[in-house]
């Protein structure tokens, strides 16, 4: 995105604050990242304690302070298209180190909010969502355990949406609120047909 | 049998009832021999799970932990939970909601389409939080519960993350729990029941399995299990004990696929402090359904009882 101030040329390309903006940067981003964090990550003065503190960056190249950089500069694609993106195990450490008292882990799902509006999201996550759809837990009952809890002397199903599932329509009509059930059945079968 | 002191919903969650049954059996007893009443509530869901679903969108996290905070409001009951998951999710977003108009109100939106309101009216605990604090129960009273002191084991604690990070947004009446560098309330939790607590090398380090990261890219997530596998079999425990059921998987059932994929085997058990304080109470391992266990606590259960 070009901006001028109405200098002639050669000068408003030496005042380009090319630490703030790149041609590439989308000040929206900055923006909704923002909104849906709740935290302040213009605050970030890149000192690397969030990475230093990161359980993920020694074995992957997921960079948080790469992400907060994104989150400054409004590098909306090059945020959402990474793949590290999904490697925040959002154990919050960075966040808790923060000397901006930023919470980095809040920007990061901010960041995986607004790719899964761009249908950017893997599978295991939308399963998740279609488990809870079905049975309103995510990790569902099975025979085995049924077995299990009743030889300790307690209900075959827990007294959750397994054992009342009458509950389970009002669970099915807020995620149809918000049409995930539908948004996930479609990505996960582009996905695996 | 005296009227117990205290009353609190019970929010399940998923992989305690479906998963490990025992947690569930040995909160609901131990707890009650410590003047805590556990009651069902009945109907709850999945907590959502905060990292599949905070990662999505969390309008939908938000609506879906404040249906199952509802629940309690109309039991008129505060929570209580065994997961630092559900902590995440059930604590957080009552705490967001009680702070903010913007969200409550959003929520709410959708809350009616089920003819539901969330008021803000209870609060949320962790049990282990209820050990700990003396208001409720306390390091003392569970001593003195006691009655098959787990003497001569040495137990490694993992904290796991969500019940006390990020800090900063946290409001424990017990300041010790704040500190998230280096805690060692739990510590006091294991001495209490007669077994030895170890330290060891980055004991805060998170177990691997948040964010969704166990189900995008399981080997990432079993290597940083690993990591804390090596550092804690180094100091030579006899088990590890955790408050947190996800946790739990992770380290169980997540060794026995590290042997599977990086060819290396540990064989410690893992059990829930609400197992422990079942066996000190004198449960016996077939009331907790340890056999349940991915990796078997006979060499354990040897030691204790």
């Amino acid at each position: 995105m070009v901006r001028t101030k109405g200098y002639p040329a050669a000068l408003d390309q030496k005042l380009q604050d090319t630490r703030l903006h790149n041609d590439d940067s989308n000040p929206e981003f900055t923006k909704n990242v923002k909104a849906i964090s709740r935290t302040t990550a213009h605050m970030c003065y890149q000192c690397g304690t969030c990475t230093g503190s990161c359980p993920s960056a020694p074995r992957s190249t997921y960079r948080i302070r790469k992400f907060m950089r994104r989150a400054v500069l409004g590098l909306e694609n090059e945020a959402l298209t990474d793949p590290d993106l999904w490697l925040c195990t959002t154990c919050y450490s960075c966040s808790d180190r923060c000397p901006r008292d930023i919470i980095p882990t809040d920007v990061i799902m901010a960041m995986r909010n607004l790719a899964f509006k761009r249908d950017i999201i893997p599978v295991n996550f939308l399963k998740t969502v279609q488990s809870i759809y079905k049975t309103g837990h995510g990790v569902p009952n099975n025979d085995v355990n049924r077995a299990a809890r009743e030889k300790i002397g307690l209900s075959r199903d827990p007294p959750t949406t397994h054992m009342y599932p009458e509950y389970i329509p009002g669970i099915q009509k807020i995620l149809d609120h918000y049409n995930l059930k539908a948004n996930s059945d479609r990505i996960v079968k582009e996905r695996e047909g | 049998m005296s009227e117990s002191k205290f009353k609190f919903a019970f929010y399940l969650g998923c992989i305690a009832p479906n998963r490990y049954p025992g947690v569930e059996s040995a909160s609901i007893k131990a707890m009650k021999k410590l003047g805590v009443e556990l009651v069902p509530l009945k109907g709850a869901s999945c907590c959502p799970a905060p990292g599949a679903f905070g990662s999505i969108d969390l309008n939908v996290f938000y609506a879906m932990a404040a249906r199952n905070l509802v629940l309690a409001e109309q039991m008129k009951m505060d929570i209580a939970l065994v997961c630092n998951g559900c902590y995440k999710s059930i604590w957080e977003v009552n705490h967001k909601l009680k702070h903010n108009k913007d969200l409550r109100d959003n929520v709410n939106e959708v809350l009616k389409e089920v003819d539901m309101e969330y008021k803000g009216t209870i609060n949320v605990y962790h049990t282990a939080e209820l050990l700990y604090n003396d208001k409720f129960i306390g390091v003392d009273k569970v001593r003195d519960s006691v009655t098959n002191p787990l003497t001569g084991a040495r137990i490694a604690v993992h904290y796991g993350c969500h019940l006390t990070k990020p800090h900063k947004d946290r409001e424990f009446e017990k300041e010790v729990m704040l500190n998230t560098e280096h805690p060692v309330w739990m510590e006091e939790l294991v001495a209490a029941l007669g077994a030895t607590p170890v330290e060891y090398r980055n004991k805060m380090q998170c177990c691997g399995a948040g964010g969704g990261v166990r189900g995008y890219d399981i080997v990432h997530a079993l290597d940083i299990a690993n990591e804390k596998l090596i550092n804690i079999t180094e100091q030579k425990v006899d088990a590890l004990t955790d408050i947190c059921p996800f946790c739990q998987l992770q380290f169980d059932r997540g060794q026995i696929e590290i042997q599977e994929k990086f060819g290396v085997s540990y064989n410690l058990p893992v059990l829930h402090y609400a197992e422990l304080l079942g066996l000190a109470q004198g449960m016996s391992p077939q009331d907790l359904g340890l056999d349940l266990h991915g990796i078997s606590c006979e060499s354990f259960l040897q030691k204790v009882l």
